[in-house]
């Protein structure tokens, strides 16, 4: 093997601002999405916070009902395009991948840059909607038709911003598939691939084979905005049903590109924290790519109470519960991997175990919404609310944040203050549960969503929940905060492998040299969780 | 001109394939004779109703796949290439199969 040059870290190697916005190494491109969707995620936040202060009280607290619409779509839009669609796998995935597969970048470093500017275009013009005309759309991060083809909101410049947002993804789901086929280190098969990579396998093909069908169907509303021809508008002969069809046909796949991510991170972190293989390897792998499968044709039960056949309902309704077999498998497979398992509680654990907690409770209310006659009464209300931000942000977002401090010291080279980290998990946990558990409840009792207006038997929950608001937000501020103060401030070196753990990215350096690795990486003798054979990892 | 020259043992991309200017202008020509064909029966088959949305999609079906198979070289490509594309086409008879069957029994 030749000698690598690893005097000077990624982070060292070259100075300036040019240096990151036209990089092409893996690792920066990483990182710029990092900033940018943390940046976009505080604007969207903010706009949470918002229209929960508008809530805190029935009737007018804050804003006009029709700027409280514009709040809620801006925050779906921004929450969804820009922060969770692309956020594990655009951060860690850029920047893990190639490390965890043994390779010095992606299959195509010049596309990943490209992926990056394009979303930066993306969300400019998502947010340049504020700044003239009517103001951005008033139409929910949904864009039904009829009414997206009537408001004079800039409904326009966000279905475009969309559209373009899906080329960055696109590119990098093809980026990530070429990848896992072409660039894994010899030796490693597709068994023997960590279990982030297979996650990212299976969310890459719906990204590159679901993404088309968004990009066309908001091209329709387009078409339909400024020719009326007619496809949804049932005033001039449309039909306002097929577009639902082809706007979910994408939408609920995406839900497992936002999903499908955070269950490889707690596939990772639970064997490292455990000290033990993954229970069940080959089921958690094979189960990703089943329900990226299966999710492909459950879109038609966010349409119950659309005005859809009874036959479509049915059929809608058996698939929908099929995607809870692989996904249980799944949980079973992590809580196996805990029993008897050397754990080790540091903060990543905590939000793996948070994880599994809320996403329960999300999947658990979400049989409920997939259930005929449940949904019958569900639908539309706050329950919905409330089921999707906790397997969105208790999931998701919570998966997101203990990557984050889990390859924190990876990353920079740093460590942060552990017990400040702790204290902020569990004042972000308490903030989470307050805010959205009463949004359930509040749904229960029949609370439409999508008004700036309440009745009053509605108020306690609506109360609650706002309280829990602002405790997130706190929560939230103490987590960065503690973060940043590591980045700008932390003397402790945490070294190559702080937390024990086997997959190849804690055999190189913190920060990583430019080319991923200062000496050949080893690969466990049975398979990337083999705690039994670790390589020794010297400093 | 054919030529089929060897470039990387055990690659997908196993050769390198040029067309002859013949079955460029062959593929042309079967292109615009489907187009006339499709513009011919919107025309003159507009009785046809249901069926000639129908016509016209299977048209362009056929047009997709001589630009597939001649113009993007999948005739040539690794059998890969022509099994993905197979895949995503029986995804979209899929999606076009649930949305119809909830369609027809509204």
């Amino acid at each position: 093997m030749a000698t690598l040059s690893t005097d000077l870290n990624y982070l060292q190697a070259k100075k300036g601002l040019f240096s990151w916005i036209f990089s092409v190494d893996h690792k920066r491109i990483g990182l710029l999405y990092l900033y940018s969707l943390m940046t976009f995620f505080l604007v969207g936040v903010t706009l949470g916070i918002l229209m929960r202060l508008e809530l805190l009280n029935p009737g007018k607290d804050l804003v006009e009902a029709k700027t409280y619409n514009q709040i809620f779509t801006l925050h779906g839009v921004i929450m969804i395009f820009l922060f969770i669609i692309p956020s594990i796998p655009a951060v860690f995935g850029n920047f893990f991948l190639p490390i965890m597969l043994g390779t010095d970048d992606v299959s195509f470093p010049r596309l990943n840059l490209l992926s990056w500017w394009i979303y930066i275009i993306g969300a400019i013009m998502a947010l340049s909607t504020l700044l003239f005309g009517d103001g951005p759309a008033d139409t929910g991060w949904t864009f039904y038709a009829p009414y997206s083809v009537k408001t004079g909101t800039n409904v326009t410049m966000s279905v475009l911003a969309a559209f373009v947002l899906g080329f960055s993804s696109i590119l990098t789901g093809l980026n990530f598939i070429v990848t896992i086929h072409r660039l894994k280190t010899p030796g490693m098969t597709f068994l023997k691939m960590p279990l982030f990579a297979w996650a990212l396998y299976a969310t890459s093909w719906i990204q590159l084979l679901a993404t088309p069908i968004i990009g066309i169907t908001l091209m329709m509303i387009v078409a339909e905005r400024f020719f009326g021809v007619g496809l949804f508008d049932p005033s001039i002969g449309g039909d306002p049903i097929l577009y639902q069809h082809l706007f979910w046909i994408y939408s609920h796949p995406a839900v497992y590109i936002m999903a499908l991510p955070a269950f490889g991170i707690i596939s990772e972190l639970l064997p490292t924290f455990s000290q033990r293989t993954i229970f069940g390897y080959k089921a958690i792998a094979f189960s990703s790519l089943a329900i990226a499968f299966v999710g492909y044709f459950i879109w038609g039960h966010h349409m119950f109470t659309s005005g859809m056949s009874g036959t479509g309902r049915f059929i809608f309704s058996i698939l929908t519960f099929l995607v809870a077999i692989p996904t249980a498998i799944k949980v079973f497979n992590w809580v196996a991997t805990l029993y008897k398992g050397s754990i080790n509680v540091q903060t990543p654990l905590l939000y793996a175990l948070a994880f599994i907690f809320q996403f329960m409770i999300g999947g658990f209310t979400g049989l409920v919404l997939g259930a005929l006659a449940t949904d019958i009464h569900l639908h539309d209300t706050y329950f919905v609310v409330g089921h999707f931000h906790y397997v969105m942000f208790g999931g998701t977002g919570f998966a997101f944040f203990g990557a984050l401090h889990y390859w924190f010291p990876k990353m920079w080279g740093k460590m942060y203050n552990a017990t400040v980290a702790n204290i902020a998990f569990v004042i972000l946990f308490i903030g989470f549960n307050t805010l959205y558990f009463p949004m359930l409840i509040a749904g229960l009792m029949g609370m439409p969503r999508r008004y700036y207006d309440y009745l009053p038997e509605f108020h306690l929950p609506n109360m609650i929940s706002t309280f829990g608001s602002w405790i997130l937000a706190t929560g939230l501020l103490l987590m960065l905060g503690n973060l940043i103060y590591a980045y700008f401030n932390s003397k402790t070196k945490p070294g190559r492998n702080p937390w024990g753990g086997i997959t190849l990215e804690w055999q190189t350096q913190s920060p990583p040299p430019v080319q991923n690795f200062d000496r050949m990486p080893v690969l466990p003798k049975d398979g990337p969780y083999d705690f039994e054979h670790k390589p020794t990892i010297k400093e | 001109m054919e030529n089929n020259t060897k470039k990387h043992e055990g690659d997908l991309h196993e050769t390198q394939h040029i067309s002859s200017y013949k079955q460029h202008f062959s593929t042309l020509v079967a292109l615009l004779l489907l187009t006339v064909v499709t513009v011919a029966i919107s025309v003159f088959g507009a009785n046809l109703r249901t069926l000639s949305v129908a016509t016209a999609l299977l048209i362009a079906t056929v047009k997709v796949i001589v630009v597939a198979y001649y113009f993007m070289h999948l005739k040539y490509d690794h059998k890969l290439y022509t099994w993905l594309i197979m895949i995503v086409g029986l995804l979209f008879v899929v999606f076009t199969a649930l949305t119809s069957i909830e369609y027809f029994n509204r």
